[in-house]
């Protein structure tokens, strides 16, 4: 349902990126769906004129992806947050929070992936 | 030189907002900055996937108060192309008149809190003076000041009378009245052009490539503003950009303000053209697919990303906030400048650092 | 560098914006969502809409010991339950109320179950 999307490898991403940055597109942002399992589908979005173009990578859990940062600075902060919800091992990021932008030491590991919720206390 | 490193916030008199900076300082001059965020992490897009996707339409629009309106827009419109929804005409129209009125509030919010950044009391007093006005309307048409509550999946909550549509005139025209008051002090003032004219520049092509949004890339002259993807109502109403060249923290407080003159215009159109007829249609069925829903908020373009599985729960819900886009810009635009003009550099971008971490 | 005095000047000699709260309240708008007003417990049929519909988990109904119970710490003044209610015997009051000092919950007990005769008589009224 989703209009200009690209199927990729992880391998082809930063030719892609390359390739979108010469042709002067914006960098939007990336969404990380869990599938279950441990796969990740990762969907880049760029925009040029109001029009979304959007690459999608498979990935597993862990795997490591390499980062666009050096390509489009502003990916930095969406990578960090990927790295730390789903445990996505982006490599090479022009600034790395090292795991704690958004999370605590202490916190739970990849909260954003597939994890079932138990009910606390009474509903 | 030695250099010093000092920490800005994340509590800080001039911002709500908990975003620490940490400054290295080659005396008065900031040679890096590396902004740090996660003091208010909710977890609210893992929330999304445990609630039904009616029910979502509150979470979002808790993401942020000062476009709630907005973010609740992104998201039913996203669920309504998902599910073949087409709502009705004067639900988008009414869309539209709450939506540009959130806009007006948020502007005047921001312009009040960048008076009192530069030391302008009298200013920031008159801006939320204004504001009230704005609030208590949508008091009146919705029920709540702040987050109104009024967009569901399949068209509005709640219709507005032809009272209030007159009253809602009478008020915008006071406001834009006010507005021509305040932008004389704002954009032509002596002492407040020294602390705005030339602070914290970014070029059109700095703004492109750190994928800023909103007001802050059409201050740098990129003419981008989603506003004219026509979704609801806005393309029957002409819209027109309100773009600078500038750069500067002129050129932001300049788009914000003529972008309230600009509501204005919308509102009343809107209320000029508002077709008669039903306000929501009945929804049944579960969303199913993936799609991709942008709006144009006051702070800048709206991302939802939404992923359905046919049953009333999402699978994946998420959410990209303008405040999120604009953050890379400081590590562009704070080196070089002093420390003194931090807080309203700062304050230029109007983070919304609840919005960022959701 | 006085493009704002005269706006100043007016503001000193006109009456001031504000209201000296809470000496002085404003009248709640008509359609204000304030709090979720008492329930019409003798009207409710504990069918538990607004229980699954609350985005809050705030109201809880358990249809056995006819009971309603509400947290209203936890309530966001939506107004879903009020919507979506099929007897209409919750309705939203005007006016918000003040701050708590305790967790509180209202924990309503309907009538014991009415013969059907009598709840067919209800009915109609």
């Amino acid at each position: 349902m989703i209009e200009n999307i690209a199927e990729i490898t992880k391998d082809q991403l930063l030719g892609e990126t390359q390739k979108m940055s010469g042709q002067n597109y914006r960098f939007v942002t990336t969404s990380c769906v869990d599938l279950g399992d441990g796969n990740l589908d990762v969907l880049y979005h760029f925009d040029k004129d109001a029009k979304l173009q959007n690459l999608r990578i498979k990935a597993k859990r862990g795997e490591e992806v390499p980062s666009i940062s050096k390509i489009y600075l502003c990916a930095v902060l969406v990578e960090n947050e990927m790295k730390e919800l789903f445990g996505l091992n982006v490599t090479g990021m022009a600034i790395d929070y090292g795991g704690h932008m958004l999370l605590t030491p202490e916190a739970l590991k990849n909260p954003q992936s597939k994890i079932t919720i138990e009910q606390r206390g009474e509903k | 030189m030695i250099k010093t490193t000092i920490p800005f916030g994340p509590q800080h008199p001039v911002l709500p907002e908990p975003l620490h900076l940490k400054l290295v300082m080659e005396d008065e001059k900031i040679v890096e900055a590396i902004p740090a965020i996660g003091y208010v992490h909710r977890g609210l897009e893992k929330l999304a996937e445990v609630k039904d996707f009616h029910q979502n339409v509150f979470l979002v629009e808790r993401i942020c108060g000062i476009c709630s309106v907005q973010h609740a827009m992104a998201y039913v419109q996203g669920i309504e192309t998902m599910m073949n929804i087409e709502i009705p005409d004067r639900a988008k129209y009414l869309r539209v008149i709450w939506a540009e009125l959130h806009r007006i509030h948020s502007h005047l919010l921001w312009l009040g809190l960048f008076a009192d950044a530069f030391g302008f009391e009298a200013l920031f007093m008159q801006c939320w003076r204004d504001r009230e006005k704005v609030m208590d309307i949508m008091e009146a048409t919705s029920g709540a000041r702040v987050v109104v509550s009024v967009n569901v999946v399949g068209g509005t909550k709640r219709d507005i009378s032809s009272e209030h549509l007159a009253e809602i005139i009478r008020v915008v025209d006071q406001v834009k009245e006010d507005m021509k008051n305040m932008e004389n002090a704002f954009l032509n003032d002596y002492t407040v052009k020294h602390r705005t004219v030339g602070v914290g520049h970014l070029t059109k092509e700095q703004a492109y490539s750190l994928g800023a949004v909103g007001p802050m890339a059409r201050a740098s002259g990129v003419a981008q503003d989603l506003r004219t993807l026509g979704y609801a109502a806005y393309n029957d109403l002409c819209f027109d950009m309100v773009v600078e060249t500038a750069g500067d923290c002129w050129a932001r407080t300049a788009v914000r303000l003529k972008e309230v003159y600009e509501c204005v215009r919308l509102i009343k159109a809107a209320i000029d053209k508002l077709p008669k007829g039903d306000f929501a249609v009945p929804v049944k069925g579960n969303p199913t697919g993936e799609v991709i829903s942008r709006v144009e908020q006051p702070r800048g373009e709206v991302l939802y990303y939404i992923k359905g599985n046919g049953t009333k729960n999402l699978d994946r819900l998420r959410v990209r906030t303008p405040t999120f886009a604009n953050i890379p810009t400081l590590l562009v635009m704070l080196p070089g400048s002093q420390l003194a003009d931090v807080p309203v550099l700062l304050l230029t971008i109007d983070p919304c650092i609840s919005c960022t971490e959701r | 560098m006085f493009d704002f005095l005269g706006s100043v000047l007016k503001n000193v000699i006109s009456k001031p914006a504000t209201r000296m709260y809470p000496y002085e309240t404003r009248e709640a708008m008509d359609k204000a969502r304030g709090a979720l007003g008492e329930i019409e417990i003798e009207k409710c049929i504990f069918c538990g809409i607004c229980a699954t519909k609350c985005p809050s988990i705030a109201i809880k109904v358990d249809k056995a010991e006819r009971s309603w119970e509400f947290n209203r710490l936890k309530c966001i003044v939506c107004n879903v339950c009020v919507e979506v209610c099929p007897v209409k015997c919750l309705h939203m009051d005007k006016a918000h109320l003040g701050p708590l000092l305790a967790v509180e919950k209202t924990k309503r007990n309907g009538p014991p179950k009415p013969a059907p005769a009598a709840k067919a008589a209800e009915s109609t009224n």
